[in-house]
């Protein structure tokens, strides 16, 4: 940019591939990025891509990442005149905003009025309802030990925690002896991810798409609604894949969609990015499920299929920049995949695994982009989400971008601990995702634990394995193949280079 | 030449002697198998993990002298004597379900880890009575740390 930037300094108040990401929208902009660390991450990635770096506590979030007055202090003490929250933590917490606000930063991110008014998701629902938006039939009010009645919902049902996100705090219910003990775990998940214990109940919609529209909105009241993205492969509620266009979502359906985001954005005094989340019925009807007044995992979906830089304009609105018709007439154009790489077990459950990555190598090439987390040798933390990377493609169409995504994942090679890879390279040959045709439960009714290993694979494993000890022998060094993450041989090539000159 | 005793997932297998396969990288466990595939071979001595198209597969690769210890080892495991269940993952007990003494199923909750911000539910890999627990809610956990003892059922 040729004029000043937006801001001098800006704190990171995240950790992760999120916090890399916006740290480099940060150095485009010719702003000064802060990490904050736990003290976990001292050596993380994140750290070394800011400009400078604040500690903020233990390893434990919620003395760290998740205490306002520990990220308070730290961005007052470096001198930073921004904060940009990230998605997940405090980031839609609306007394944090107000504090980062009254400490005298910027908050990159809508007001805290609308972050109180759209965080406790049940509030959300009668705000929404009340604009004409439709939302998923269930309570207003909610759900409690004595009065546990979900007759008038209709089963299956779904508790869902008021203060809720990211799948935690939810939970099925497919008959009233159910109810009980499913309220008592959402509960307790609820409480322990959000400090918020309060559960109501949707019915379930099924067979349904996850459908959600990006906004962008700024202080001079010019909203920007930038298309949709299908998030319908998920896990345990979970997100695993987005792409957009939606390949369920018709013109009409498309403008249906916009219109009740406008309708929803405009229940408040709406300013910086959020995403609006519909679920789509099987007869293309739509219903509201939330807004999430942050950026999200998958904003780089969108970015691809518009051409814009959503942090940078999170950034420039924050300072108070008008969107011109760069961001009102971007026009979307082909079509964008993201498989979420996490740190889990798809062959069990999608448990997620503990342990340190040992070989990391990312794909590149032609529409390909990776946001990045951890690199060769990072040590996992069950304190943090599991998410590592995204694997992001871009293409003209959308079988292009599936042949796309199928390359990249060739390219990709992750060691040390178990990943969801495997699911995903299973996931880009599998006929309906190919056809588009897929909803909710792609991942409980057709991967299940995935498929059993083929002879074929097995014999593949076993001779490598034995040819890996043999390669091992005679002495069975004590420095075993593959244990020690090591520089790339690019990496080693380059250096040398570096010297040669 | 190689007398090795090859199982994935305890089942032994018994692939082609000549394995069309090429080392890209040795130091890091690189190869490009017979079908093309790019692959990571990582481990040592007789425990190695081979990641195939992202999924890892265990692979033992045992020596005459180790195939005999397994044996005898996996002959002790199959008493259906007391079971020690352990954390498969680090993290937080948040609960505990049951009490010693209590009659369990395959498949019952026993102990809720907290991990990655995930509530995991520990469950009975099969059926017995609960014997001492070692766990506590409040309390963190390492990977393998005991949770609880699983009993043979109750005789009826």
């Amino acid at each position: 940019m040729s004029v000043a930037p937006p801001f001098h300094r800006l704190v990171v108040a995240n950790r992760g591939e999120i916090a890399v990401r916006v740290m480099r929208a940060c150095r485009e902009l010719g702003i000064e990025s802060v990490a904050l660390y736990s003290d976990a991450d001292r050596d993380a990635l994140h750290v070394r891509a800011a400009d400078r770096a604040e500690r903020i506590g233990p390893a434990a979030a919620g003395e760290s990442y998740l205490s306002i007055p520990a990220v308070v202090e730290a961005a007052l003490r470096s001198g930073a005149d921004a904060l940009h929250p990230g998605y997940g933590f405090l980031s839609e917490n609306g007394a944090f905003a107000r504090a980062v606000i009254d400490a005298g930063l910027a908050f990159v991110g809508p007001a805290p009025a609308t972050l109180a008014a759209l965080g406790d998701k049940l509030a959300a629902r009668r705000l929404v309802a009340e604009a004409g938006v439709p939302v998923v039939p269930g309570l207003m009010v909610p759900l409690t030990e004595d009065e546990m009645d979900l007759e008038a919902v209709g089963f299956p049902a779904l508790l869902k925690a008021a203060a809720g996100g990211g799948g935690r705090g939810m939970r099925r219910v497919d008959s009233p002896r159910e109810v009980g003990p499913a309220l008592a775990t959402a509960r307790r998940e609820a409480m322990a991810a959000f400090g918020d214990g309060t559960v109501y109940a949707e019915r379930l919609v099924s067979p349904a798409r996850h459908v959600e529209v990006q906004l962008l909105g700024d202080r001079h009241g010019t909203l920007a609604t930038l298309g949709e993205r299908d998030c319908s492969v998920q896990r345990r509620h979970q997100k695993l894949v987005e792409e957009s266009p939606s390949p369920a979502v018709t013109p009409e359906i498309r403008a249906a969609l916009m219109e009740s985001a406008r309708r929803v954005a405009g229940t408040v005094e709406f300013e910086n990015a959020a995403t609006v989340e519909f679920l789509l019925d099987a007869d293309g009807n739509h219903y509201f499920l939330e807004m999430n007044t942050r950026l999200q995992v998958e904003h780089g979906v969108t970015e691809l299929v518009t051409g814009l830089d959503l942090v940078s304009w999170q950034i420039r609105i924050a300072a108070g920049e008008a969107m011109g018709d760069e961001v009102l007439a971007a026009a979307p154009r082909g079509h964008a995949i993201e498989a979420r790489v996490y740190a889990e077990d798809p062959y069990d459950g999608f448990r997620p695994v503990a342990g340190a990555v040992s070989t990391w190598e990312m794909p590149a090439g032609p529409g390909v982009r990776v946001d990045a987390g951890v690199e060769a040798g990072t040590r996992l933390r069950p304190e943090y989400d599991p998410l590592l990377a995204k694997l992001l493609v871009h293409a003209a169409d959308r079988p292009a971008a599936v042949s796309r995504l199928r390359r990249a994942l060739d390219e990709t090679l992750i060691g040390g601990v178990q990943t969801d890879l495997g699911f995903h390279r299973w996931l880009v040959d599998e006929t309906g995702f190919g056809a588009g045709s897929y909803d909710t439960s792609l991942v409980a009714d057709r991967w299940g634990r995935g498929p059993d290993l083929t002879p074929e694979e097995m014999d593949l494993a076993a001779a490598a394995a034995r040819d890996a000890r043999l390669a091992a022998a005679p002495a069975e060094r004590s420095a075993s193949l593959g244990a020690s993450p090591v520089e790339s041989a690019w990496a080693t090539q380059a250096r040398r280079d570096g010297i040669d000159r | 030449m190689s007398t090795f005793e090859l199982r994935v997932g305890g089942r032994q297998v018994d692939p082609m002697e000549a394995s069309e396969l090429a080392w890209l990288d040795r130091r890091r466990g690189i190869a490009r198998l017979a079908d093309g595939t790019i692959a990571l071979v990582e481990g040592s001595g007789s425990e190695w993990t081979v990641t195939l198209r992202g999924r890892r597969i265990a692979v033992q690769v045992l020596t005459a002298r180790e195939r005999i210890l397994a044996v005898a080892e996996s002959g002790e495991a199959a008493h259906a004597g007391p079971l020690d269940i352990t954390a498969t993952l680090p993290g937080l007990i948040v609960a505990v379900e049951v009490s010693p003494g209590d009659e369990v199923q395959a498949g019952t909750p026993l102990v809720t880890i907290e991990a990655m911000k995930m509530q995991n539910e520990v469950r009975a890999p099969r059926a017995g009575t609960v014997g001492g627990i070692a766990v506590e809610a409040g309390q963190t956990v390492a990977t393998g740390a005991l949770l609880l003892r699983l009993e043979s059922p109750a005789a009826r």
